[in-house]
């Protein structure tokens, strides 16, 4: 069956060879070397393409009319920071200490971002403690390990000259928000509230300074009140 | 010993700290690099600024017909370099003001009202929570089928007086109205509670429970990518004791969708 298809095909394609003598194609195929013509005549190209492609040679000049994709490259966004922080916290009784934390940021608006905050520090004895020799915590309860989410807001941005030619954009910013604190074998509900100052030496590093008040209730030493802890941070960010 | 352990605690902080410096000064060059998008100004001309923020100063203008590239985009603003090497930033109103090489319209999305009607993924972070006499914090994440239908995970910490613990839940949220700015929404799923009781004379341990809520609530437009969301959730904790267990959690806060 397949035979016959390809023989009478080819009868077919004989036939035209004989009677198209003006198609490009086929001309050459006979090694006619003239100049092929510049565009053939719309009755030659749907002759051509009439017959069967796996028995026509292959075209001279193929059309290209394909049309260019243009491979539109991806903005690199940089809404997202991320960095971490050392710093002082003054946990309420149990003095001064050191913190570290990280903390997580996604600017919304160049006035909004949203924030989260995950640190720890250790807390050393209460006076109490110093003066009677007795532990009122256990060592591993004296973590005291926090994390917050908070919404912040830009304000008064600006820049910052260095010199004669290097400027750097710099902000104040103020947040709020709410998170836990796991201290003295226990958690409890934090609302974190502070301000802050940053300089980015280059759009994608920030240098942080900022103060937090974490503010949550407590029992701990017998009455409860609101134990207010101050921290004061230096940080480290990038964005990306 | 303690000691010794803190130390240690400290010096892996040091050193996280070291790696991300390094991770930055490595990130800079990498992204200098990169192939950047080439526009051009049909505007009679592009305003650039020092910062991105409205406040910053404009400091070099780009003419018409010139191109400029796009090397990164930091919330509303387009940073560009021109082609004798300026670097400036852009707005993304100014930025719609130009045309890429196929012709086509530069379109950024910056969030209005119409996207909130329809997007993909939300997520949001609730400030107040109320979850059965205890204080919680939770947040969310949500993806979206269609305008109306979406799956949603929330996990959050509640910190109470006779109890802390962590929820987790999935489950389904129907938006009604999704084109309205303020729009209810009901939610079903599914969930697990992990409950720390605090000691008392006899300390009952520490147990983990499966969940099942129904709720609803309400989501106000606020601006570009912003919403509020409030919304109230009936958990009913499945107890291995003689009763289920049903609280009552009220939630509300800030959202936003990309």
């Amino acid at each position: 069956m397949e035979i016959r298809l390809r023989i009478l095909l080819l009868t077919g394609l004989l036939a035209l060879s004989g009677s198209l003598s003006g198609c490009a194609t086929l001309r050459h195929l006979f090694g006619h070397e003239e100049a092929p013509a510049p565009t053939p005549a719309p009755a030659d190209e749907g002759a051509s393409t009439d017959r069967a492609d796996d028995s026509s040679p292959p075209r001279v000049i193929e059309p290209e009319v394909e049309r260019r994709n243009i491979k539109v490259p991806r903005i690199k966004s940089q809404d997202i920071e991320l960095g971490g922080y050392i710093g002082t916290l003054n946990i309420e009784d149990f003095g001064a200490h050191r913190v570290f934390g990280v903390q997580l940021a996604y600017h919304v608006t160049e006035d909004f971002f949203f924030q989260a905050e995950a640190g720890r520090s250790k807390a050393g004895r209460t006076s109490f403690e110093t003066l009677s020799n007795i532990s009122l915590l256990t060592d591993n309860e004296r973590w005291f390990k926090y994390y917050d989410m908070s919404v912040g807001y830009n304000f008064l941005p600006g820049e910052v000259f260095l010199g004669r030619n290097h400027a750097m954009t710099s902000s104040f910013y103020i947040l709020a928000g709410v998170g836990s604190t796991d201290f003295g074998g226990d958690s409890k509900f934090t609302g974190n509230f502070g301000a802050g100052y940053k300089i980015l030496p280059t759009d994608w590093l920030a240098v942080h300074v900022a103060v937090e008040d974490r503010v949550f209730n407590t029992d701990l030493l017998g009455v409860n009140k609101l134990a207010s802890n101050l921290e004061a941070h230096l940080g480290l960010t990038v964005f990306f | 010993m303690t000691r010794q352990w803190q130390r240690s605690t400290s010096a892996s902080w040091a050193t996280s700290f070291l790696v991300l410096l390094v991770l930055s000064a490595l990130a800079g060059p990498a992204a200098r690099a990169a192939q950047y998008l080439q526009v051009f100004v049909t505007a009679p001309y592009l305003e650039m600024h020092t910062g991105p923020g409205r406040g910053y100063p404009v400091f070099n203008v780009v003419d018409r017909d010139a191109s400029v590239d796009v090397l990164k985009r930091y919330t509303d603003w387009f940073k560009v370099r021109t082609a004798r090497g300026v670097e400036g930033w852009v707005s993304a109103h100014d930025m719609e003001q130009t045309v890429l090489a196929d012709g086509t319209h530069f379109h950024y999305d910056t969030g209005d009202l119409a996207a909130y009607t329809s997007h993909r993924f939300e997520a949001g972070a609730f400030f107040y929570g109320d979850y059965g006499g205890a204080s919680a914090v939770s947040v969310y994440g949500a993806v979206f089928a269609n305008p109306n239908l979406s799956a949603e995970l929330s996990v959050g910490e509640f910190l109470g007086s006779a109890s802390n613990g962590t929820t987790f839940d999935l489950g389904l949220a129907h938006i009604f109205y999704p084109q309205a700015r303020l729009a209810p929404f009901v939610m079903i799923g599914t969930g697990v509670v992990h409950t720390e009781p605090k000691a008392t004379l006899v300390q009952p341990d520490d147990r983990t429970e499966q969940s099942a809520y129904v709720g609803g609530g309400l989501r106000y437009y606020l601006t570009r990518r912003f919403f509020l969301r409030g919304e109230f959730k009936e958990h009913i904790i499945f107890t291995n004791r003689n009763q289920n267990e049903q609280v009552d959690e009220w939630k509300f806060g800030f959202a936003f969708f990309f």
